[in-house]
């Protein structure tokens, strides 16, 4: 069995997950990365993606929607994101409806100020995402 | 002792009583709203501490910091102060303890002031006396989100990028226990990263990606914002700790002039019996003298 790390994934809210886990897969802006145990410290920050985790001695990935952040690799592993969920607890019809509502707004005829368009289009990223985590994820299960 | 004395005497009793009523109403409010408070603060505090901690270290081991967060990269003319305080009164000294270590604060630089006032009594304080408020927030402490610390801090940074304002001060009121409270006061930019003997360096390589500076633009308000909202959060648990006390005593000084007037009541009623049966006594001896 491989060794495991100690990871903790942070949101302002609460400690989203802490535990001993093998491997942790995150999405980095230059692709997803995985870290393992003694891996090289390191200091990354995340994209809007999927979070997969396999605990120490499961074989199953536990997948979660994570919203952006940092991940902040040493003895153990820091994970910050403004938000989190795990796959079973997203309402996909929401993030569909959310969707839906960020582009409606988008396509409306009128001048947005570009920090809102941002806001809307960070707004389709995350519902994209959920909906995706939601189905099982984009990556396919080993 | 005159009758009329007796009905002011009941009167105030009658007062005193309600007043105790309502501030042992508000005791009790305050000991429901704290404990809602404090379970916040508790959850947050424990991975706040954590993950500014994990920031600082970011800071101080990478060796190309952008300078203009570092201390001395520039001369500071204007000094921005975030004061937290509360938007109700009936707190004890609460909010005037940060009011007046913030304005101790002031005092002590000669650079030129700026405030930003989270909550409705320092913003009033400071606006009296004529001191620049940039922004102030009046919605009460334990309504803020992270979102809404996050839209905060947002002109503060760029306040602070433009180079309008060169240091930013934090005070806010710190929770040690729901009896004691402490006010303090922390500087968020430029960053002190030497002066803290906690953080541990190591001399290992860090991968950093995409890039430091990245990595740092990212950092920077997200440390800002965390411990903005880790204050907000701390300075809501210490107003509800600050009014519990204070109403509790409130209360049990009612209670301790309730027993007062009454004896006080008693004994003129008794006085006042007294009096009368001596005037039977007297008069019926008076009756049969004769």
């Amino acid at each position: 069995m491989a060794n495991s790390i100690k990871l903790e994934v942070i949101t302002p809210s609460k400690v989203f997950y802490k535990g001993d886990v093998e491997l942790v897969i995150v999405p980095t802006y230059e692709g997803d990365e995985g870290f393992m145990a003694r891996h090289a410290y390191a200091t990354k920050l995340l994209d809007i993606g999927e979070l997969w985790v396999q605990e120490a001695g499961q074989k199953d990935f536990k997948v979660a929607a994570i919203a952006g952040g940092y991940v902040d690799v040493k003895e153990s592993i820091i994970l910050f994101t403004d938000a989190a969920e795990w796959q079973e607890d997203i309402d996909k019809e929401r993030a569909a409806q959310e969707k839906a509502r960020a582009e409606g707004w988008l396509a409306e005829e009128k001048e947005h100020e570009p920090d809102d368009i941002a806001r809307a289009q960070i707004a389709i990223a995350k519902s994209i995402i959920r909906m995706k985590v939601a189905e099982g994820g984009g990556r396919r299960r080993r | 002792m005159a009758s009329a004395d007796i009905q002011a005497v009941k009167r105030r009793i009658k007062s005193v009583s309600t007043m105790e009523h309502v501030t042992n109403a508000m005791k009790l409010v305050s000991a429901a709203k704290l404990r809602r408070a404090k379970a916040t603060f508790e959850r947050t505090h424990e991975h706040f501490m954590y993950l500014t901690h994990s920031i600082a270290e970011v800071f101080n081991n990478a060796e190309e910091v952008p300078e203009l967060y570092l201390e001395g990269s520039r001369e500071i003319k204007n000094t921005c102060y975030i004061v937290i305080t509360g938007t109700k009164g009936l707190c004890g000294s609460f909010n005037t303890n940060v009011i007046k270590e913030a304005e101790r604060e002031i005092m002590k630089n000669d650079s030129h002031p700026m405030i930003v006032a989270i909550g409705t009594k320092g913003r009033d304080y400071f606006a009296k006396r004529d001191f620049e408020i940039v922004e102030s927030y009046i919605s009460p402490a334990e309504t803020i989100s992270f979102l809404d610390s996050q839209k905060m801090s947002k002109p503060i940074l760029t306040m602070f990028n433009e180079g309008e304002i060169d240091e930013v001060i934090l005070v806010y009121t710190s929770f040690i226990s729901t009896l004691t409270q402490e006010v303090k006061t922390v500087r968020l930019l430029p960053f002190d990263i030497q002066s803290d003997p906690d953080i541990i360096k190591h001399d290992k390589p860090v991968e950093y990606e995409p890039t430091v500076e990245d990595v740092f633009n990212y950092m920077v308000p997200k440390f800002v914002e965390i411990t903005l909202y880790g204050a907000i959060v701390e300075s809501a648990t210490c107003e509800h700790a600050a009014r519990r006390t204070a109403m509790e005593n409130a209360a049990e000084n009612a209670n301790e002039m309730l027993g007062e007037l009454s004896l006080y009541y008693n004994r003129a009623r008794q006085e006042a019996i007294t009096n009368e049966l001596i005037e039977i006594v007297a008069g019926s001896e008076a009756q049969q003298s004769t």
